[in-house]
């Protein structure tokens, strides 16, 4: 970990910290992706411009908006569709968007415009070049659009309640990133300072894409009203973020990646450790903490869901807080190790959601000793996927037991403990959970079951001699070449393993797309299914336009009561 | 047509999957599909040729894996892997070799020489279809293969591992396409 700091409380163990109840429960902290671009940015004084928006009355054209940084130039090229309402769908398996994105490597001439035009619109179906870093789309919240459209046309604003209820204008289905469609490689970009951290393209994106949204839709009232249109106030507007609408294909994407996965919870376990670890607190610090617990009250008032699961975790996480501010009233932060007393406190008195709350909370006072961990946060060693062939069969015994050791006591061929089978269909090729014994789907199985594959591994491994070389196993056993490999990146990866069954038939794919999403930044958790989720990005967050020193880092916390 | 090569890697282990091959060999398959690009060489040609190919018991990715699993044997012995079909496959995982050992490494048969350091690879001669190889420690680096950020393979071949890949994704039924992506509710809210 860069900056080493003195730490006296040590990081939690793994076995605690990634279990998929808990992973489920994360939240939002100064790490998140969302909040080290708006500090960058504003710290950097980037500039933004709007160099083209030629939308007709229609709803249809194309529109580019500019972020320029001290080095380099970044652009959304925007296309924006008139879109028959039976052809939404925030699946995969969707072939129409009301927008479509992405994200161009520099500012674009009218020849790349053009080109991208004939294949940002197709998503999967076109195809892009290493000038372009992500390709995205998103559709409308219909029914809060329509309401914008119509009021703003009349010269009023938005009621509060609707677009409380809804908080986004457009809630984007993908935003693919890495080489996918032919986009640039992440190695192409991963050198840059502002992109060092994880996700920084994808969420630049993103915030430009709010922008776009906000123009788009003051546009449609134009056409609507005419002169008797008017522009949302920069209050209201402040509020909307973008949604984001999540299906399997997260899920897939941290098990795949142990090393980045471990990357981002080590950072955030680090920080945590480094703030228990603090001596003392000062008068500021505690006021700077107790402020902002207050506006995560507000923040999660304003969560909405239908969905069961998540009405009972959100009752869960105000009773938390409840808790909490009666602790925090009655708390002594005078005395030695006031954080670390918090959290020892939470951890009989909270659920995993007001633990991870709290955790996330504490760091706030603190960027002097949490920020810098973002730079530790993206997956720079790609060595660690080199099988060391010469380690003995004892010791990689250790490590799988290490992650998985709970595993062996499963009985893997009872139907609950492996009802589920990861596949893809060949449906454009959309990520999907299915049930082992009732479709045929085994045959189709994505190596996604660490857990299940490690107890097998075990099994295979007893009557080897724990002093022979892992070499031979593997030659004998190639089956088991991607459980050793895994093993062996957790000497480097400690909470690269989810210590869970992922094909139980009790699992909840929203678990690990909340673990994902909250490094994202993300808020408002409204899970539709076990499998799916919407959330909100940039709710609170000054425009590019309007970012300052001053407001690009707490926007998160909203100010006033809900 | 250019790829990028997270592409390449991608479809490289799919279709090594799709191939029969186990989870962790198919990994290891794509990995090397993507330095042979990276070095500027058609790795999708060279990885279609061992997956439409083999005939033999103990196939080059299996040889190219143990290679890299006995990296450190190298500083006893040379490793003499016999007759490998597709012999260029066996370079990244010589590559993998070098890498853990900090040297460079030779693979070598009667008409052409590779040297790698683990990042770059010097090819003289030119390796056949099928070469008895003899991979040992040491060897002069010498003009290496210009990287590229890009992979431009050959169109049969890419379509060759996109066929294979293809034998990974589950037929499409109704059943699935309701219940296994989850959505279930409209999204016209």
């Amino acid at each position: 970990m860069q900056g080493a700091a003195q730490t006296s409380i040590p990081r939690r163990d793994p076995q605690t910290v990634m279990r998929l109840s808990r992973l489920g429960s994360l939240h939002q902290c100064r790490l998140s992706f969302m909040r080290v671009l708006t500090r960058r940015m504003a710290e950097e004084n980037w500039s933004f411009s709007r160099p083209k928006f030629d939308v007709d009355d229609k709803g249809v054209g194309r529109a580019v908006y500019t972020a320029q940084g001290p080095e380099r130039a970044y652009s959304l090229v925007a296309f924006a569709h008139d879109l028959p309402p039976e052809m939404r769908s925030d699946r995969v398996i969707a072939t129409a968007w009301d927008a479509t994105f992405t994200l161009f490597d520099g500012i674009p001439s009218e020849a790349d415009i053009d080109r991208l035009s004939g294949n940002v619109p197709l998503q999967e179906a076109g195809r892009v070049s290493e000038r372009e870093i992500s390709v995205s789309r998103a559709n409308r919240s219909v029914r809060l659009w329509e309401h914008m459209v119509d009021v703003l046309s009349r010269g009023e604003q938005p009621d509060a309640a609707m677009l409380r209820s809804v908080g986004y204008l457009m809630r984007t289905t993908a935003v693919y990133g890495s080489g996918k469609l032919g986009a640039a490689d992440r190695e192409m970009i991963a050198d840059r300072p502002e992109m060092q951290a994880p996700f920084q393209a994808e969420m630049l994106s993103v915030f430009l894409t709010r922008w776009f949204v906000r123009d788009l839709v003051e546009h449609m009232a134009k056409v609507r009203g005419g002169d008797a249109a008017v522009s949302l106030a920069p209050e209201t507007a402040r509020q909307l973020g973008i949604g984001n609408s999540t299906g399997l294909g997260m899920a897939p994407f941290i098990v795949n990646h142990p090393v980045l996965f471990n990357n981002w919870i080590m950072a955030r376990e680090e920080a945590i450790s480094r703030v228990r670890s603090v001596e003392k607190a000062t008068g500021e610090e505690i006021a700077h903490f107790l402020d902002l617990l207050a506006k995560t009250r507000t923040s999660v008032n304003s969560w909405m869901s239908e969905h069961p699961l998540q009405i009972e975790k959100l009752a869960q996480l105000k009773r938390d807080l409840d808790a909490l501010e009666a602790q925090v009233g009655a708390f002594d932060f005078t005395g030695r190790l006031p954080w670390d007393g918090l959290v020892s406190w939470a951890q009989e008195a909270l659920s995993e959601e007001g633990q991870e709350c709290l955790a996330s909370l504490i760091l706030e006072p603190y960027g002097a000793l949490v920020d810098g961990l973002s730079g530790c946060m993206a997956d720079s060693n790609s060595d660690v996927f080199v099988i060391d062939g010469a380690m003995p069969v004892g010791e990689v015994r250790d490590l799988i037991e290490n992650s998985f050791g709970w595993a062996k006591e499963i009985d893997w061929a009872a139907r609950e403990n492996c009802a589920r089978a990861w596949y893809v269909s060949e449906e454009k090729l959309e990520p999907r959970l299915g049930e082992r014994f009732d479709e045929t789907i085994a045959d189709y199985e994505q190596p996604l079951a660490p857990a299940r594959d490690a107890a097998m591994a075990l099994q295979a491994l007893d009557g080897w001699s724990p002093e022979e070389p892992i070499a031979a196993f593997l030659s004998a056993h190639p089956e088991h070449r991607h459980t050793v490999r895994r093993a062996q990146i957790t000497r480097v990866a400690p909470y690269g393993e989810i210590h869970d069954n992922t094909i139980s038939a009790q699992v909840m794919p929203i678990d690990m797309l909340r673990a994902k999403l909250s490094f994202f930044g993300a808020t408002h958790f409204d899970p539709r299914s076990d499998r799916w989720v919407r959330i909100c990005m940039y709710s609170g967050a000054p425009y590019p336009q309007e970012l300052s020193t001053e407001n690009c880092d707490l926007w998160v916390y909203p100010e006033g009561q809900a | 047509m250019s790829f990028a090569l997270n592409e390449v890697e991608a479809t490289a282990k799919r279709a090594t999957r799709g191939a029969g091959y186990p989870w962790g060999l198919a990994e290891e398959a794509s990995k090397a599909t993507r330095w042979l690009c990276a070095q500027g060489l058609d790795g999708v040609s060279v990885l279609a040729a061992v997956l439409q190919g083999e005939t033999k018991p103990v196939s080059t990715i299996s040889q190219g894996a143990a290679l890299s699993d006995r990296a450190a044997g190298l500083k006893q012995a040379d490793a003499r892997l016999g007759e490998i079909a597709e012999p260029l496959m066996i370079l990244p995982f010589a590559a993998m070799a070098a890498r853990q050992l900090e040297q460079t490494v030779t693979v070598a048969c009667a008409k052409a020489k590779a040297v790698t350091d683990g990042s770059l690879v010097s090819i003289s001669g030119e390796f056949p279809k099928n070469a008895d190889l003899v991979v040992h420690l040491g060897g002069v680096l010498e003009a290496a293969c210009s990287k590229v950020t890009r992979a431009t393979p050959d169109k049969a071949a890419w379509e060759a591992l996109n066929a294979l890949a293809h034998r990974t994704y589950a037929p499409a039924t109704e059943e699935s396409r309701r219940l296994g992506a989850g959505a279930g509710l409209s999204d016209n809210d």
